[in-house]
């Protein structure tokens, strides 16, 4: 006991750091137990402590949010329209494209779709495309496409590759005055932050590094770029009324469980933002691509992964009141990976993109006609 | 495997110490030595095959020049013919792992019309290599001059006290580039006493501190300011973004070395202390007495010196020092930027010996004033190596600009919230009074516990994953 007593004297630096340490691991446990966590496997346990699970527990929980409660008939609705008919559609248009991709289908692979790039699809694609039910349509419906090719192999638990890409919705936009976005919000991450920074649209900005879709809605809030505040969504969305809203997000989730997964959640996301603001117009945005050189393709960070969630996302576009917008054209080479000249990262555009990219957001209005 | 990474802290580390204090006191180097290559090998399995043998080459070497020189006591040119072939090996791999790329490029950029082509190897660099190949020079040099040169190593090491040297985990990637003599004392007998057990883990948590809470974080600043664009920037936000990386790399590095000392203390080490508060010098020759003294003094131990130093004439000597800081900007990285920084110091450093330094030094403020607004400028030329970004940024630093400025007084006003209490930490810590006030407290409870804070709150930045690897490992 003396001899103990000594020792911690001595090393009373080693002794608190120690005794934290096994507080730390005791309080893992205990939490582990608590929230009925699965034993943590052996091959986590060798690169984290028992802790870390205290320290993860933030991510756990952001990761698997609990949506609130949502009114009953706009779930059904919203099910119905996004599960059933966008499905139908894309399936439908995917039937009716298969044959072009499958045609194209040599010059992608030609394109060595290994590299994780994403060709541009050749340019008389646009051509190609039927657009008699644009006109015979009495209500204008757009249509997303999607390009086909064949997929990459890839050994990864977080994504595979899709095989497809989407591109813009096809929709006869309006060219807008900045007033469009006046009444405007945009959902993001730190890409969307640049657009909050560098492109001068006077929208709402809701966006901070490192956002994710599982984050958006939770009550914790994201930063509001106006006041700098965090702010619940879930508030601002029932009391505030918007008539388009912008979200671009999937970079950081990239990392986290699977493609369907995050579809799933992004759906989610989608149909609660709509019960809120019935009438808006929402953009889903493409993530951007990374460049060649942050082109990973050991890890999940790579281009193949961001099309894997961009093509997912966009299946939500309905063509009538959500639409899918890919800049990705604007900013990357000619193998799809983003332009070196534009960025410093290999991830973020240069400030002065966001004029270019702001253009691109003013020619994709779109105007109802019977709002005039 | 980084110091500042979950899987070092909590597993290799207590693992590691724990076997280390319990064998007897004749296998510690032993056991020293195998947790080294353990240490590098997680991270590089293929490269700590080159370390193994880079050792055997060069211990192999080492006894070699050794037992000429014991053959030939007279000589003092004995075993110089093998202590030229080490050199040729430890340059040769140094050059291809590191500068092979760089040197192909720039002679196919000279060849383009005649057809040749040199090819591009594309290798990964080996972590640590610049300095651990630097230290097995070092040990080569001391042992070729053991008779003639001031005969610092006392006694031929044995192979696992020589491999032990090179390998020792806590020095091995990142510095500081040890001399043998400093710890030939601990490789042949050191004790371990609990004093130096707390003294040394409470060295490496404020290191990590630096590290993790200052360095780290600052450098977000920098980052999303070059995001922004180099183009893009006022003359404010050029010198904020200068003065961010400046702070970023100073803690970068200086907690890297603190815990690296830290470690060596634990382990029975003394090791060499690498940075003595350098942005508060007055001269920029200050700085570099103050700044990575470890390189300085290998560099002038075995390059400046040999080469005649300051003693033949003024000529010779900037001829020495144009070598000599050619050869410590290309140190640095293979780019042409870090060349260019290399003799942007030449180029002060020759001004400031023609006596303007000794003025400077003795001045107030006015040598202050000029290291403070100078040495954010060389760092801006080592952090940039694409040309036309470098130029581009020195022209917003006086306030020349080609482009739009997009990011002006609304940013930096964000970026003054965001930032201006981390900026205060960082000007505070860049002076002396932090750690003498440490010195001076250590033992009391307050200060350990404001260390232990200081720690687990970096492991929880860590665990969050705001963390990213250390500046100096691409060296």
């Amino acid at each position: 006991m003396k001899r103990l007593k000594k020792m911690i004297h001595n090393c009373s630096y080693l002794t608190a750091l120690l005794c934290t340490w096994l507080f730390l691991t005791a309080g893992g446990i205990a939490l582990m137990f608590y929230r009925d966590y699965d034993a943590v496997k052996w091959s986590e346990f060798c690169s984290n402590p028992f802790f870390a699970i205290i320290f993860k527990e933030e991510m756990h929980r952001a990761a698997d949010p609990v949506l609130p409660e949502k009114p009953v008939m706009a779930e059904a609705d919203l099910s119905n329209i996004s599960n059933e008919q966008t499905k139908a559609h894309v399936s439908d248009l995917e039937k009716a494209h298969s044959e072009q991709g499958e045609n194209q289908a040599p010059a992608v692979n030609d394109q060595k779709p290994q590299t994780g790039g994403h060709r541009l699809p050749p340019p008389d694609r646009e051509a190609n495309l039927p657009k008699n039910d644009l006109s015979a349509d009495e209500k204008q419906t757009g249509r997303t496409v999607f390009v086909t090719y064949t997929p990459v192999e890839t050994n990864s638990i977080y994504y595979y590759d899709a095989g497809k890409l989407a591109l813009t919705t096809e929709y006869p936009y309006t060219t807008v005055e900045e007033e469009y976005f006046d009444d405007a919000v945009f959902f993001g991450d730190s890409r969307t932050l640049g657009i909050s920074d560098y492109a001068g649209l006077n929208a709402d900005f809701y966006c901070e590094n490192g956002m994710t879709i599982y984050k958006l809605l939770d009550e914790k809030g994201v930063t509001d770029q106006k006041s700098g505040v965090k702010v619940n969504l879930n508030q601002v969305l029932q009391q505030k009324h918007y008539g388009k809203i912008y979200m671009m997000l999937g970079m950081n989730e990239l990392g986290y469980r699977d493609t369907e997964y995050f579809l799933e959640r992004y759906q989610e996301v989608v149909e609660q933002i709509r019960s809120w603001q019935p009438d808006a117009i929402i953009y889903i945005l493409a993530n951007l691509h990374v460049s060649r050189e942050k082109n990973n393709l050991e890890t999940e960070f790579n281009n193949i992964n961001i099309n894997a969630k961009n093509a997912a996302v966009a299946e939500l576009a309905d063509g009538t009141d959500v639409f899918y917008l890919d800049s990705n054209p604007l900013f990357t080479d000619n193998d799809g990976y983003l332009n070196d000249d534009l960025t410093f990262d290999g991830v973020h555009l240069y400030a002065n993109c966001y004029q270019e990219w702001k253009t691109f957001l003013m020619e994709h209005g779109v105007v109802k006609k019977d709002e005039g | 495997m980084l110091f500042s990474s979950i899987v070092f802290l909590f597993r290799f580390l207590p693992i590691f110490l724990f076997i280390y204090l319990l064998v007897p006191e004749k296998y510690r180097n032993l056991v020293l030595l195998s947790g080294s290559l353990i240490f590098y090998g997680v991270g590089e399995p293929y490269y700590v095959l080159l370390l193994i043998f880079s050792i055997l080459v060069n211990y192999g070497a080492g006894r070699l020049i050794y037992r000429r020189k014991m053959q030939k006591k007279r000589n003092p040119k004995a075993g110089k013919g093998v202590l030229i072939l080490a050199l040729v090996y430890n340059f040769a791999m140094l050059f291809t792992f590191k500068y092979w790329d760089f040197a192909a490029e720039n002679v196919n950029g000279l060849l383009t019309d005649t057809g040749w082509e040199i090819p591009v190897l594309q290798l990964a660099l080996p972590l640590g290599i610049s300095f651990y190949t630097f230290q097995i020079v070092s040990y080569l040099l001391d042992c070729y001059r053991l008779n003639f040169y001031r005969g610092h190593i006392k006694e031929r090491a044995s192979f696992v006290q020589f491999a032990a040297y090179v390998s020792m985990f806590p020095q091995l990637i990142a510095g500081p580039i040890v001399k043998y003599e400093e710890v030939e004392e601990g490789l042949k007998q050191r004790s371990i006493s609990s004093r130096k057990i707390e003294e040394g883990l409470k060295l490496f948590s404020i290191g990590l501190g630096l590290k993790v809470l200052l360095a780290n974080q600052i450098g977000t600043l920098w980052n999303s300011i070059m995001t922004a664009g180099a183009g893009n920037l006022s003359a404010a936000a050029a010198w904020m973004g200068a003065f961010a990386y400046s702070f970023q790399i100073y803690f970068d590095f200086w907690g890297y070395s603190l815990m690296a000392q830290g470690l060596g203390i634990v382990l029975g080490f003394q090791l060499p202390k690498n940075f003595n508060n350098p942005y508060v010098s007055k001269s920029l020759s200050e700085f570099w007495r103050r700044w990575h003294i470890t390189l300085g003094r290998w560099f002038k131990e075995y390059l400046y010196i040999p080469l005649g130093g300051n003693r033949r004439g003024f000529l010779r000597t900037t001829f020495n020092l144009l070598v000599v800081w050619f050869l410590t900007g290309l140190w640095h990285g293979a780019d042409w930027n870090f060349v260019l920084w290399g003799l942007f110091f030449f180029l002060l450093l020759s001004i400031e010996k023609t006596g303007l330094g000794k003025r400077l030094e003795k001045s107030k403020v006015i040598g202050h004033l000029y290291v403070i607004l100078l040495i954010p400028v060389t760092w801006v030329i080592f952090a940039i190596s694409d040309k036309q970004q470098l130029l581009c940024y020195l022209q917003n630093l006086v306030g020349i600009h080609t482009g739009d400025i997009i990011v002006g007084s609304t940013q930096i006003l964000r970026y003054l919230k965001e930032y201006g209490i981390l900026f205060i930490f960082c000007i505070l810590f860049a002076l002396p009074y932090p750690m003498r006030l440490y010195r001076k407290f250590k033992n009391k409870w307050y200060v350990i516990l404001i260390v232990a804070v200081v720690f687990w709150f970096s492991v929880y930045e860590i665990m969050i994953g705001s963390d990213n690897p250390f500046l100096y490992f691409r060296f």
